[in-house]
């Protein structure tokens, strides 16, 4: 079942390109650690989601490019093509001649209506290509102005129109020392739209990224393009194919539904995050070897410490005895220890994977009190081995981890709203205070909730 | 010469008993040798669990592929008895037999004689068991809807349940729900599509004659296999799909290399109607003129195959023993008629009632009160209403008779309406059950069943149906909601945001 993608906006683009040369990478990658002809399945099974066929043989990937400047369009498209690997449809992308300013409201007032139709066609066309359409990928930024307020009209659009497709929301999370002023007006606005319209959102920290380019990735001089290669690393190792079930060597076919379904089913937990381990430079990997024990002993403390990355985990944090109270139910002027998860799911890819004990991610402390670990806790395999890492594990988790930034997001827009600091730039296109209130409320539910598991 | 006739009449007869009684054994289900049979007809003990068993297997609605463990002894004892009560069986002396299944076989032999007298019964089970080849939509599933389905499992909740593990489930539902309708656009998708374009490709011709399975594109196999997997549980009824083995599937040599074609691997060739069309000409029915997915699949995986195979081979089996039954019965039921001479005299027969518990009884009274209740209840509120409306329509004087008169007369014109339509539309002739696909030449004759326009009719009726009874539903939901909004004051709802 085929997955279309919707790159909005610059950071949208960028990030797209990246996530698709990292598929097309991975699923030609010649060290693959498994037999020819599973090789050729999974490279079909990857090809078919992610790609369609033309007739001279290279691949168009199944995606929609929408900005409304040209620059970084143009850019993708010939970096895409210049490749020869794999490219973009010639008629799949969306662009205008000017900017929106970061303004959200314009984005999603002006932009949005104006150019409805034309965006929705392209999606229709690809749409139309797909034998099975699957749902759809919105990668978009959360704090700029084309990707955030475009970017939620057009989800809510596809909500109208695809009501029975998924939809999964890549929201790329802003620097806390970002240097749009107005990014958390636009944040909020963003996050409580998407919560009413999309099925998930799949949270992407530019700070988190950042740090993991600098430390393990021994980066220097880290630029954009370095991040998103990062992002599309993780987002490759969840989304490429997975065998169907324990024991079968079939590929499952809508991993997209599955994990849906595993880790968001409840309409007020629906933000998700991606930890994957290990990452490393290419020059180191060569000389490294790991375990499954090893690995999966790292990414379970990186999960209930909170951590993003294996390095400089705190060791010291442990789940509660059960009879306590979790530490994690304090209030948040304390730092929260533990982080309680809701649902999540481990991707494992490479040799020997069916020796791998999960029993660490299986403990009932791990996760709230209303759901077992039976029904919380799921894991996909595959022997094939992930762009050159022999072993590879991912978690994508339904947790607390992204309840203080939310919450200092929310914070911070609070208090400038309070001072109706640049709400006329917003009123201006039309979003009133009341759109404002109704974000605040939403959002404070979802922190709440979150904060009581 | 006539004694001799006679020795070689009942020689004939003797050998012809046994025979036959192994025909309808190896017909039915778990049936036991002919042996118990004839020990049953004796009323000896050791044949008795056998035939409870045979007898449970016989009446219990059929679960998926059998293989589910047979409930104990004493549940299968009861299940029998009150399948065979609910059809109306007259014996007595059969539900007075001890429920631990030790005795009574010659009771079980005449009621499996008296089932298989009654109906259809072999027909029936052979029909349950039936391997299925073709591709397969169900038309009318009203069997399907009238047999009881499994047991819902209850979960008894110790404790308060968290409301949010409850959306958690519903959200899940939900989740399922999208999925199925997903899936099902896709065969829908597949049915209605043109035929592909890459037909005329450029690419090389695999010549590979005999070399299917190991030189087969995966993705063919990923695609066939995921059809099968969509299609199996859903359809058919089974997890697996296979072809026939006796049918001799003859396929000319420009058709082997069409299957060993690299585009059939490519998925915008993974369709039903590719299927359908590359393979035209290839069946060895004519009728038919095409193979079906499973088919086609059973050419492309030689394991497979096997396994259908040796599936196919037993259902032979089953069906020759079905023959040499029908061929035969009339030695069975002049046996059966000595083993009915063998039994007692049964007292006279009052009317057979359930026994009741002892400890039930009291319980029964109590229903029976809280009955009676209600109905005065019920009749308190109508009678004032019934009063009050009949008032109101008095009221309303000559001009309301009319009216009524002319809706009355209205309705009686579209009741007869229907019922032309009904006999025109020859409605009963629609078969029942799942139907298999066949692709043919427009503007070919049609054969046995029907065109899929007529499907498409029936279909939309009762998609009409379905949502005249869903919005019925639903308004009454939404009155049950306001009457409980308004039911308690100075309570406010706040919905959950979205959904």
């Amino acid at each position: 079942m085929s997955i279309v993608t919707v790159q909005l906006g610059q950071c949208g683009n960028q990030i797209g390109f990246e996530v698709f040369d990292a598929l097309y990478s991975d699923s030609h990658c010649p060290q693959g650690l498994c037999s020819k002809r599973e090789n050729e399945v999974y490279q079909a099974s990857c090809k078919e989601r992610f790609f369609s066929e033309e007739e001279n043989g290279v691949p168009i990937a199944r995606a929609v490019l929408v900005d409304m400047e040209p620059k970084v369009i143009n850019q993708t498209l010939s970096k895409a093509a210049q490749s020869g690997r794999w490219k973009y449809g010639q008629h799949s992308c969306f662009c205008q001649k000017q900017g929106s300013g970061n303004n959200w409201a314009y984005g999603y007032s002006v932009h949005g209506p104006r150019h409805e139709e034309s965006i929705m066609n392209l999606i229709q066309n690809e749409v139309e290509k797909c034998d099975c359409l699957s749902g759809f990928f919105i990668i978009m930024s959360m704090a700029g102005g084309t990707g955030s307020g475009l970017g939620a009209f057009i989800t809510q659009n596809l909500q109208d129109h695809y009501s029975n497709s998924l939809k999964m929301n890549q929201i790329i999370w802003p620097y806390g020392t970002g240097e749009v002023i107005v990014q958390n007006y636009n944040s909020i606005l963003t996050l409580s739209h998407l919560y009413r319209s999309s099925d998930a959102l799949l949270v992407h920290e530019n700070d988190a990224v950042h740090k993991i380019c600098a430390k393990l990735m021994n980066i220097k001089q880290i630029s954009f393009s370095d991040i998103n290669q990062v992002l599309a690393h993780q987002l490759g190792s969840v989304f490429q194919p997975t065998y169907s079930m324990e024991g079968s060597y079939h590929y499952r076919r809508n991993p997209l539904g599955e994990l849906m379904e595993n880790l968001v089913p409840h309409p007020e937990f629906k933000m998700l995050g991606i930890r994957n381990i290990p990452q490393m430079s290419e020059n180191s990997l060569a000389y490294s070897t790991f375990t499954w024990a090893g690995l999966l002993k790292h990414l379970r403390q990186m999960l209930i410490s909170n951590s993003k990355m294996e390095e400089g985990i705190d060791w010291q944090v442990r789940p509660p005895l059960s009879g306590l109270p979790t530490l994690g139910k304090v209030s948040l002027n304390r730092e929260l220890h533990f982080n309680t998860s809701i649902a999540n799911l481990v991707i494992l890819r490479g040799k020997d994977v069916h020796s791998a004990d999960l029993g660490g991610f299986k403990d009932p402390a791990l996760y709230t009190s209303w759901l077992a670990p039976v029904n919380a806790f799921n894991v996909w395999k595959t022997q094939r081995a992930f762009s050159k890492y022999e072993k590879s594990a991912a978690l994508v988790s339904n947790s607390q981890f992204l309840l203080k930034p939310l919450d200092t997001i929310v914070g911070k827009a609070w208090n400038m709203f309070a001072s109706k600091a640049y709400i006329h730039q917003y009123t201006k296109f039309g979003i009133e205070e009341e759109d404002f209130l109704d974000s605040f409320t939403l959002l404070e539910q979802v922190v709440a909730s979150y904060c009581n598991l | 010469m006539g004694r001799r006739r006679r020795r070689v009449d009942r020689g004939a007869a003797v050998g012809a008993l046994p025979e036959a009684i192994a025909a309808l054994s190896r017909t039915l289900p778990a049936g036991p040798s002919p042996e118990i049979f004839r020990r049953a007809k004796f009323d000896r003990p050791e044949a008795a669990p056998a035939l409870w068993q045979l007898l449970f297997r016989v009446l219990s609605p059929l679960s998926a592929d059998g293989a589910s463990a047979s409930p104990a002894q004493e549940a299968q004892v009861r299940a029998v008895k009150s399948e065979l009560r609910s059809q109306g069986y007259p014996r007595r002396a059969l539900a007075q037999l001890p429920e631990d299944g030790s005795q009574g076989s010659r009771e079980l032999l005449l009621a499996l004689a008296w089932l298989l007298a009654r109906g259809p019964l072999l027909e029936r089970l052979l029909a349950q068991t039936r391997v299925r080849l073709g591709d397969e939509i169900p038309l009318c599933e009203c069997e399907a809807l009238a047999r009881p389905g499994p047991p819902v499992p209850r979960v008894e909740a110790d404790g308060p349940v968290d409301i949010r593990h409850l959306q958690w489930l519903m959200g899940k539902l939900r989740f399922q729900w999208r999925k199925l309708i997903t899936s099902q656009q896709e065969q829908c998708a597949l049915l209605g599509k043109g035929t592909c374009s890459s037909l005329s490709s450029s690419r090389e011709l695999r010549r590979s004659g005999s070399d299917w399975a190991p030189g087969t594109p995966p993705a063919w196999d990923m695609a066939t296999s995921d059809l099968r997997d969509a299609l199996g549980p859903g359809l058919a009824g089974k997890p697996s799909l296979s072809p026939r083995s006796s049918h001799s599937v003859s396929l000319p040599l420009s058709s082997l290399d069409l299957l060993a074609r690299p585009e059939a691997a490519s998925p915008t060739t993974r369709t039903w109607q590719s299927i359908h069309s590359y393979t035209r000409g290839c069946h060895s029915d004519r009728s038919l003129g095409h193979l079906s997915v499973a088919e086609t699949e059973l050419l492309r995986d030689a394991e497979g195959g096997q396994q259908l195979l040796r599936r196919l081979e037993s259902e032979n089996v089953c069906l020759e023993a079905a023959l040499r039954w029908r061929r035969q019965e009339l030695v069975f039921w002049r046996w059966m008629d000595t083993v009915l001479g063998t039994c007692p005299p049964e007292a006279s027969q009052p009317t057979f009632v359930p026994r009741i518990p002892e400890r039930g009884a009291g319980e029964w009274e109590l229903v029976a009160r809280e009955l009676q209740a209600l109905q005065e209840e019920l009749r308190g509120a109508a009678e004032p209403r019934r009063a009050a409306w009949e008032a109101r329509v008095g009221g309303w004087g000559p001009e309301w008779s009319a009216v009524q008169r002319a809706s009355r007369e209205a309705v009686g014109l579209e009741l007869a309406a229907l019922q032309r339509a009904w006999e025109r539309g020859g409605a009963a002739a629609q078969p029942h059950g799942p139907c298999r696909l066949v692709k043919s030449d427009a503007g070919a004759s049609g054969g046995p069943g029907l065109r899929a326009a007529q499907v498409i009719e029936v279909l939309r009726s009762r998609e009409a149906c379905l949502e005249a009874v869903l919005c019925q539903l639903q308004r009454q939901c939404r009155q049950e909601l306001a009457r409980l909004a308004g039911a308690l004051p100075g309570l406010i709802w706040i919905l959950p945001p979205g959904r």
